[in-house]
Order: structure tokens, then C-alpha cells, then sequence
């Protein structure tokens, strides 16, 4: 029995070894390392994610194959998720030109082809031309009737179908301010709606101008930017304001002559370190005819949706003359997030005088989160209130940032 | 056979209840020589995942929520780093004189303007654009640039920060300011460029102009750059934050329980070194004395001081990129919880960023994300950090701050003032949780030490009693000598002693000096910190 404690007490003891030295006892950690020594490896999912950042896996699908790449969104609002085919070049000519073609297709069957060339880097830099053909086929946009008092139960929808060829001459003297004129022609056609099942088409229940005669237009126009904005796709302070005048010429039928103002002015105050933005916008789009001249219902401004009064259905409100103002108080939740509460107001006229007074302005209140990447916006959702009841928006955009004038399709629906 | 078994019951209890505290060769300034590494391979980390990992999965040994905190490792009896392959005593230990300071790194000196430089790859790690040239000499740098709407800002953000740490012990490759023009550069045949999209083809003039485009020119049309000499040996990817490198046989303490990296907490906050991430630390496969070992550097000081490389640094700079209880906060508030970081103001400096001290408060301050060794520091690991942090001298750090060559002297001036501001607060912060005596010796007989709140003017002198014990090596028992109160040594037997320092107005806060008295002569062997 004593040999047996004997053995055990030595086997312990040499199992615990007491170290000479400090020295000594850091060796004995290192034998232990030693025993145990493997290649340092990355598990499966770090060497995803690593592959996925340094093989560029995203910036590739962005950039597709050759040119080839998706395109997705970027569509009129309500037309649903929108997708498609496009081949994009900006290195021809050494980056001299930059080349652009989509077909895009929507859940709603909308279809878009958009074809655009570009010459960025005119004069050093500073005169652009672009050049842009664009056929768009929208099977069921909403119409509610003309004037601030159309009903909300009169929804109708009608088929636009419109091709726009359009240049745009882009000067830029100095940092901020960009300047130029546009000339284009525009064909357009309208018809029944797609949706006949769910809403009546608008032909059946509005007779107002453009519903049965289609005509071509020539547009011709300039623009005027003043831009100090801090950061353009995700602004925290600074200006934009923007004055666009278009002269529409009615090529066949010489009664849709008419002219519209487009005025987008958007003032952004940051404080806190620009971690809480106000931000604030004054739209207008204010149109004008010759005695005797109409405008068709689809070129007239519109009112209401995702994208300016949101407390309303898309295109609730449409006449003559419109103005938007919105105010939007953002707060940084996290560098990813951001949180909104905003108030819109706006309203539609057929008189110029009635629309820039403060009378019986539309309104809605709401609040909204704000996903940004990079600084900027690439997705947000508001919900919105007004006296005609909620709405909830998922959109791919920064409600401010919609389209640059001078530089897109011309039509109060983009 | 009583004996018999009275002998193996010693040798048993001697085996398993021997707490032995001090060894012979105790305290251990150097690691040991290292072993040699025979292979260790370069695997690149995902950033992304680093992220994720941190953010949500917080990895490694975290401090237990009750009971004893784990204390540092890979540590000497004195409590500081044994010096090496992580960190090396210098300024706080051995006064460096201002040419030391500046000069940084003693490897490595400025690219040669003779004869052109060959451009041998462009950088495609880190965020903003670079080069990889070899000049006249056949040495090579990684060439980098400040963002074009802050000029000077990275490149002396690195100057500057590179030699802080250099002077703090760790090891930094070596960073040089330079200007040149454009003729300065060729392109060796067959070098490729990765473009947008990752594909690679070959680098021409025009990606040459194009980079530079990007970067700022000065007066005369020359490009500022940081020169980061190529480090000596292998790079094989960087250290994590928590375990130890598998194929390192010398990497035998966890990183999360590193002294030299839970205290690099305090020193990140004073640089405002946010950006502190894996990636951004490196090891290299060196060989040294006919070993090869690894060496683990701090790299990419680009992002701080103010500077986000890039651009300036987020206003947010200091806190996490995301927690839940403060986004809880602010989302819900409405925004009308303001953080203290939003409230802080910032000279229009386009060389600087955003640096400033009124906000700064060295124990909030958070890299951009966790990482569980600056989780894991402890009073002693934070005071081990902050004495080498107040060991700069005012002039010290004009100094250093003079090798940022900011033409603008506002600049230049605002940093020195950010910095001497907030090294003053990470002393009140850290010297306040733990009895700030330090640099025990005997002499004559006599323990003498620094009270070092004292010697930077933070606070009165600290009131301090002492008591000696007798202390029992093996088992760690001390036995108090009657009267035994003041700062000599008690008796001249040989042996071990303790003396027990503490502040009667801050009783938890307590100093063990352990002396051993040898061969006639007594020296400090530990020093142990309670708080």
C-alpha cells in the first residue's frame, strides 16, 4: 500500500513540476504551446466575408460583366419593384464618354428603356453634355380629378406612354452653380389602364384635356442650380436651390402650347455636429398658357405620395399649379440610422395666386427611419398621416434627392 | 515507515500547496529568448467579420461579472510588460532626449531623392490611395497621401502618432514625411492595378496621374506623402485582439489578458487612435540572432488625432459605432437625448480634423468598436498606461507634434494644446483609482518611490503609511513587524519582505512592495496594486 502512495505521490509530483525560475516556468507554457502548434486559419465565414470585400463581390454585381450589370429601381412610385438589364460604360474614350443603356420591367409590368451618353469632362471639366432617349410605358398611374377638392374615391388610372429625346448643355462657372439649357422632343400617348379590375380607367369618368387627342411636344428649357450642399447624397448642412423654366410646343395639334416653372429650393441646418439636421423644402411647379391653350392632365403638376406630400396616395392631387413644403427634423440613432419626424404641406391650383398663399394647404405629419451606408440614404421608411388616413413608404431613395434637373426626363411623373 | 510517509505528505503538500511568489531570476525585464518560430504562414483577417464578431459575439476570456477580476498576464513582478516581441521599455523608463522622441523607430530612413523612384505595386489595403516604391537605394515604402480636402491632415496625423507610440514602446514601422512631383515616380514594367471591380491589369502612367489626382498638391506642385518604411521581415497578417497566434510558439499569454494591450485603451483615447482594429496591428516573421520569431506591430496611425484618413473624423469619434442601450436612447428620445460627444466644438482646422479635450474624458472614451482586451483593463492596467501617457513633458510633445510639419502653425498649435490637455486628463483619471506611486527602489536601506500625482502637479502629495511584514515566499504568509513603519528596511536578515503602502483617506487603494533582502544587498522585487 505504501509502495502504491509511494508511486502516486511521485507521479504527481512529476506531472506538477515545480519550475527553478521564472524563466523556467515561461519555458514550461511554451512546451505546452509547443505541443499544440497548427496553422493559423480563418474559419469559413470569415474567409466569406474577407473574399467578399477583397474579391469585391458587391462592387462587381454593381459593375456587372463587361458593362453588363442589373439595374434595379429607379422607377415612377407605385410602379413596384423594378428591375431589368443595363450596360454601362463610363471608360470609353479614356473616360471621356460615358454610355448608358437599361430595359427595365416592374412588378406591376411597367416598362422603362432608357439609352444615355454622356460627356462628362468638357472644357476641363466644366461643361457636361448629355444626351438621352427614354421610352416609358406606365400600365395604371392614379388620376383623382382636377383641383384640391377631387375626391379620394375618385381614383381612376390611366396608360402613359411617352418617348423623350432630350440633350442637356451643362455649364458650371464656378463650384456651386451649374447652368444650362435643354432642348428635347417628347411624344406622348395615353390610354386605359391596366388595373380595369380594381379601379375604373380614367377615360370612363374624367373628360378633360389630353384624354382623347395625343400630340408631340418640343420641349426647350433652361436651368439654373445654386448647390452648397456639404454632402449632395446625404446633405447635413447647406443649400440647393434650383430654378428650371420649360417651354412645351404642341407639334400636331397646336392646342397644348404651354409653359411651366419648376422651383425646387431645399435649405439643410445642421447642429449637434451635424448629428441633428433640419431640413426643409419649397417646391413649386407653376404653369401658364396662351388664351385658348390647355395643358394635357398627364403634363400637369401632381401632388401627393412617397416622395412629397406623404400622408396621401401617389398623384392624389393635380392641377395647374402646386406647391410642396416640407420640413423634416432627422436625428442621428446610430452611424447607420437615422430617425425623422416630419410635417408636409401642400397644395394644388388652378390659379398661380391661389397656390402661393397659405390657404388651405394638404397636410400630413409622420415619422420615419432613415437607413444610410457611405453617408448616404439608400433606404427609408415613413409613415404618414393626414385627414385621409395613413400611408406607409418603403423607399431606395433620400426624399430630397429625386431627380437633377435639366438632366432627367422633363415630366412632372418621373 | 512514519517517515517514510511523513516524507512523501511533505513532497505531496510541497507539490500541490507550493504558492511560490518570487523566483531567483524574478523580476524578468526581457521575455526569455524566443523560441524559433520553424513556420507561420500570412492569413489576412476579414474586417468585416472582426466587426461583426466584436460588435455582437464579444470573443476571448471577458472579466468575470463577480468575483476576482482576472488580473494582467505576461506581465513581470513589477507589473510591467516583459519587454520583446509586443512592447519595449523606453521613454517613461529611460528619458528619451527630443532627437530620440523625433526620430522614432531606429530602423529605416527617408526614400533617397536620388534617382527616380519605382512605383512596384499600388496599395490596395487601408482606405485611401498609395503606392509601393523602391528608390534609388533599393529600399522600399508604402507611400501615402492625405485626402484632398484635408492636406496635411493623415500624413501628419501618422508622423505624429507613429513616434508617440515608438516612444510608448511599442513597435511601429518607420514613417517619414516627404514632397515630390510627379516626375519623382516610374512605373516598373508588369505592375498591375486592381481597379473598382478588383480585376487587375496592368498599371499605366494615366492610373498614376489619376491617384494623384485625388491627393493634394502643395505651393511648388509637390505631392506630401507618408513614407512607411517596409517592415524588417515577413508580414503574416495581424494579431487578433483575444487568444494567442496558433503557430507562434512564444504567443503563450492571451491577448485579451496583455498588459501592453488593455492599457494601449488609455493610450488609443489620448491619440484618439479609434480606428484601432485588428487590421490595423501586424506581425512580422523576423530573424534576429539566428532565430526566427514573430514581432507584433501597431500600424496605420492615419486616423488619429483628429483625422479619419479620409476625411475628418466623425464627430462620434470616441464612442462605439453602435450600442444598444445609446441608440435606444436616441431613437426613442426623439433626439432629445444629446450625447455628450455631439456637443463638442471644433476649430475649422482642415489639417487637424476634428481633435479637441473640453469633451474628452479618457474613461468613456471607446474605440469604434469593442475589443476585449480594452474591455478586460483593470486600475493597474489603466496606470500602467497613463504614467507612460504623463511621462511626456509639454515640450516633449511640441516635439513630437513639430515632425507633423503643419504649415499651418494654428494647427500645430492646436494639437500640442489637445494634447497636453488630454494627457493631463487621462493623469487625473487613472492616477485617481489607484495609489499613483511608482519607480520603487532601495536605497541605503531605504524604500524610496515617485508619488508621480505629485510630480505632474495633479493633486497634493498622497499621504501614505506603511507597514513591514515578513513574507513567506513559498507560502505567501506575511507576518507584521511590530513597529516596523517607516521607510527602512526592518532587518538585515536575508529574505523577504512586504511593505504595505496605503492612504488612510482612500483605504482600498493599497501598494504590496516586495522587497528580498540577499547577499547583503535588498532590492524591490514586486509590486502589487489593489484599488
Amino acid at each position: 500500500m505504501l509502495r502504491t502512495f509511494s508511486l502516486t505521490v511521485l507521479a504527481i509530483s512529476a506531472a506538477f513540476p515545480q519550475a527553478p525560475s521564472r524563466t523556467q516556468q515561461i519555458e514550461q507554457e511554451r512546451d505546452k504551446k509547443a505541443a499544440l502548434l497548427k496553422p493559423e486559419v480563418v474559419t469559413k465565414e470569415e474567409g466569406f466575408l474577407r473574399n467578399f470585400k477583397d474579391k469585391k463581390y458587391l462592387e462587381r454585381f454593381a459593375a456587372g460583366y463587361n458593362g453588363l450589370r442589373a439595374s434595379v429601381g429607379n422607377m415612377v412610385v407605385g410602379s413596384g419593384f423594378a428591375f431589368g438589364p443595363e450596360y454601362y460604360r463610363e471608360d470609353l474614350r479614356g473616360g471621356e464618354l460615358t454610355f448608358r443603356a437599361s430595359a427595365q420591367t416592374s412588378l406591376r409590368g411597367y416598362l422603362k428603356f432608357d439609352t444615355q451618353v454622356t460627356l462628362p469632362r468638357l472644357a476641363n471639366s466644366r461643361v457636361n453634355v448629355d444626351l438621352r432617349a427614354t421610352y416609358r410605358n406606365y400600365g395604371a398611374i392614379d388620376y383623382y380629378g382636377l383641383g384640391p377638392d377631387s375626391r379620394k374615391t375618385g381614383r381612376s388610372h390611366y396608360r402613359l406612354e411617352d418617348t423623350t429625346l432630350e440633350t442637356v448643355l451643362t455649364f458650371k462657372p464656378t463650384r456651386h452653380v451649374r447652368l444650362g439649357p435643354s432642348l428635347a422632343y417628347l411624344a406622348t400617348n395615353v390610354g386605359p389602364g391596366t388595373r380595369s379590375r380594381q379601379f375604373i380607367s380614367t377615360e370612363k369618368q374624367y373628360n378633360i384635356p389630353g384624354i382623347d387627342q395625343q400630340t408631340d411636344f418640343i420641349r426647350t428649357g433652361a436651368y439654373a442650380q445654386y448647390d452648397y450642399r456639404d454632402n449632395p447624397l446625404g446633405p447635413k448642412n447647406g443649400g440647393n436651390y434650383v430654378v428650371n423654366y420649360s417651354w412645351f410646343n404642341d407639334q400636331k395639334l397646336n392646342q397644348y402650347n404651354f409653359r411651366r416653372l419648376d422651383v425646387d429650393f431645399q435649405q439643410f441646418i445642421g447642429f449637434f455636429n451635424r448629428t441633428r439636421v433640419i431640413a426643409l423644402r419649397a417646391k413649386g411647379s407653376f404653369t401658364d398658357t396662351d388664351r385658348n391653350e390647355q395643358i394635357p392632365f398627364y403634363l400637369l403638376p401632381v401632388l401627393g405620395g412617397a416622395n412629397d406630400l406623404r400622408g396621401y396616395r401617389n398623384f392624389r392631387f393635380s392641377d395647374r399649379n402646386m406647391v410642396l413644403y416640407n420640413a423634416e427634423y432627422r436625428w442621428e440613432v446610430f452611424a447607420g440610422l437615422d430617425g425623422a419626424i416630419f410635417v408636409d404641406a401642400g397644395k394644388v391650383s388652378s390659379r398661380r395666386g391661389l397656390a402661393t398663399n397659405f390657404n388651405k394647404l394638404e397636410s400630413s405629419v409622420g415619422f420615419g427611419l432613415r437607413f444610410n451606408a457611405r453617408n448616404t440614404t439608400f433606404m427609408r421608411i415613413d409613415t404618414a398621416f393626414s385627414h385621409e388616413g395613413f400611408q406607409v413608404w418603403f423607399q431606395f431613395n433620400d426624399i430630397f434627392n429625386q431627380r437633377k434637373f435639366g438632366t432627367t426626363v422633363g415630366q412632372p411623373i418621373y | 515507515m512514519t517517515r517514510t510517509l511523513s516524507l512523501l505528505l511533505l513532497l505531496l503538500a510541497a507539490t500541490l500547496l507550493s504558492a511560490r511568489k518570487f523566483y531567483e531570476d524574478d523580476p524578468l525585464l526581457r521575455e526569455p529568448k524566443p523560441r524559433n518560430v520553424e513556420k507561420a504562414e500570412n492569413r489576412k483577417l476579414s474586417d468585416y467579420y472582426d466587426l461583426l464578431l466584436h460588435q455582437f459575439g464579444p470573443p476571448g476570456e471577458l472579466q468575470p461579472e463577480k468575483g476576482e477580476p482576472i488580473r494582467a498576464k505576461g506581465i513581470n513582478t513589477l507589473g510591467d510588460p516583459m519587454e520583446g516581441a509586443w512592447w519595449e521599455k523606453r521613454h517613461y523608463f529611460k528619458t528619451m532626449s527630443r532627437e530620440e522622441l523625433q526620430r522614432g523607430p531606429a530602423y529605416g530612413q527617408p526614400p533617397s531623392l536620388d534617382g527616380k523612384w519605382t512605383v512596384i505595386g499600388a496599395k490596395n489595403e487601408g482606405v485611401t490611395p498609395g503606392f509601393v516604391i523602391v528608390d534609388s537605394r533599393n529600399n522600399s515604402y508604402f507611400i501615402k497621401f492625405d485626402p484632398l480636402s484635408n492636406p496635411e491632415m493623415a500624413t501628419a496625423a501618422d508622423s505624429i502618432s507613429s513616434r508617440f507610440f515608438h516612444a510608448l514602446g511599442y513597435h511601429v514601422p518607420a514613417n517619414f514625411l516627404v514632397s515630390f512631383p510627379m516626375e519623382q515616380l516610374e512605373i516598373r514594367d508588369g505592375v498591375t492595378l486592381a481597379d473598382s471591380t478588383g480585376r487587375k491589369r496592368t498599371m499605366t502612367r494615366r492610373d498614376l496621374y489619376e491617384v494623384l489626382l485625388k491627393v493634394p498638391k502643395d505651393g511648388q506642385g509637390n505631392y506630401r506623402a507618408t513614407a512607411s518604411a517596409s517592415l524588417p521581415g515577413k508580414t503574416i497578417g495581424p494579431p487578433r485582439w483575444f487568444g494567442t497566434r496558433a503557430d507562434d510558439v512564444n504567443d503563450i499569454v492571451p491577448h485579451e489578458h496583455r498588459r501592453d494591450l488593455r492599457g494601449l485603451h488609455v493610450i488609443d483615447a489620448w491619440l484618439g487612435h479609434d480606428d484601432s482594429r485588428a487590421i490595423n496591428n501586424v506581425d512580422v516573421l523576423v530573424k534576429e540572432n539566428g532565430v526566427q520569431f514573430i514581432r507584433h506591430y501597431q500600424l496605420d496611425f492615419g486616423s488619429t488625432l483628429g483625422s479619419a484618413t479620409q476625411k475628418a473624423n466623425s464627430p462620434r469619434s470616441g464612442v462605439y459605432f453602435f450600442s444598444w442601450r445609446e441608440s435606444a436612447k436616441l431613437l426613442f428620445s426623439l433626439g432629445a437625448y444629446v450625447p455628450y460627444w455631439a456637443r463638442a466644438e471644433y476649430p475649422n482646422l482642415p489639417s487637424v480634423g476634428r481633435l479637441e479635450w473640453k469633451t474628452f474624458v479618457p474613461e468613456r472614451w471607446r474605440p469604434e468598436y469593442p475589443n476585449p482586451a480594452f474591455r478586460n483593463r483593470l486600475p493597474d492596467d489603466e496606470f500602467w498606461a497613463a504614467k507612460q501617457v504623463m511621462a511626456f513633458t509639454d515640450d516633449d510633445i511640441k516635439a513630437i507634434v513639430e515632425t507633423g510639419l503643419y504649415s499651418d502653425k494654428k494647427a500645430e498649435a492646436w494639437v500640442i494644446e489637445s494634447l497636453i490637455k488630454r494627457r493631463d486628463k487621462v493623469g487625473h483619471a487613472y492616477f485617481a483609482k489607484v495609489l499613483p506611486l511608482d519607480q520603487f527602489s532601495i536605497k541605503d536601506r531605504t524604500l524610496n518611490w515617485v508619488d508621480l500625482g505629485r510630480k505632474h502637479n495633479l493633486h497634493a502629495p498622497e499621504t501614505v503609511k506603511l507597514q513591514w511584514s515578513n513574507f513567506n515566499n513559498e507560502t505567501s504568509a506575511r507576518s507584521p513587524i511590530a513597529g516596523a513603519t517607516g521607510n527602512v528596511l526592518p532587518a538585515s536578515a536575508d529574505g523577504y519582505y512586504v511593505a504595505e503602502l496605503a492612504n488612510p483617506a482612500k483605504p482600498t487603494q493599497t501598494i504590496s512592495v516586495y522587497v528580498r533582502q540577499g547577499d547583503g544587498a535588498a532590492a524591490v522585487v514586486g509590486v502589487e496594486r489593489a484599488w
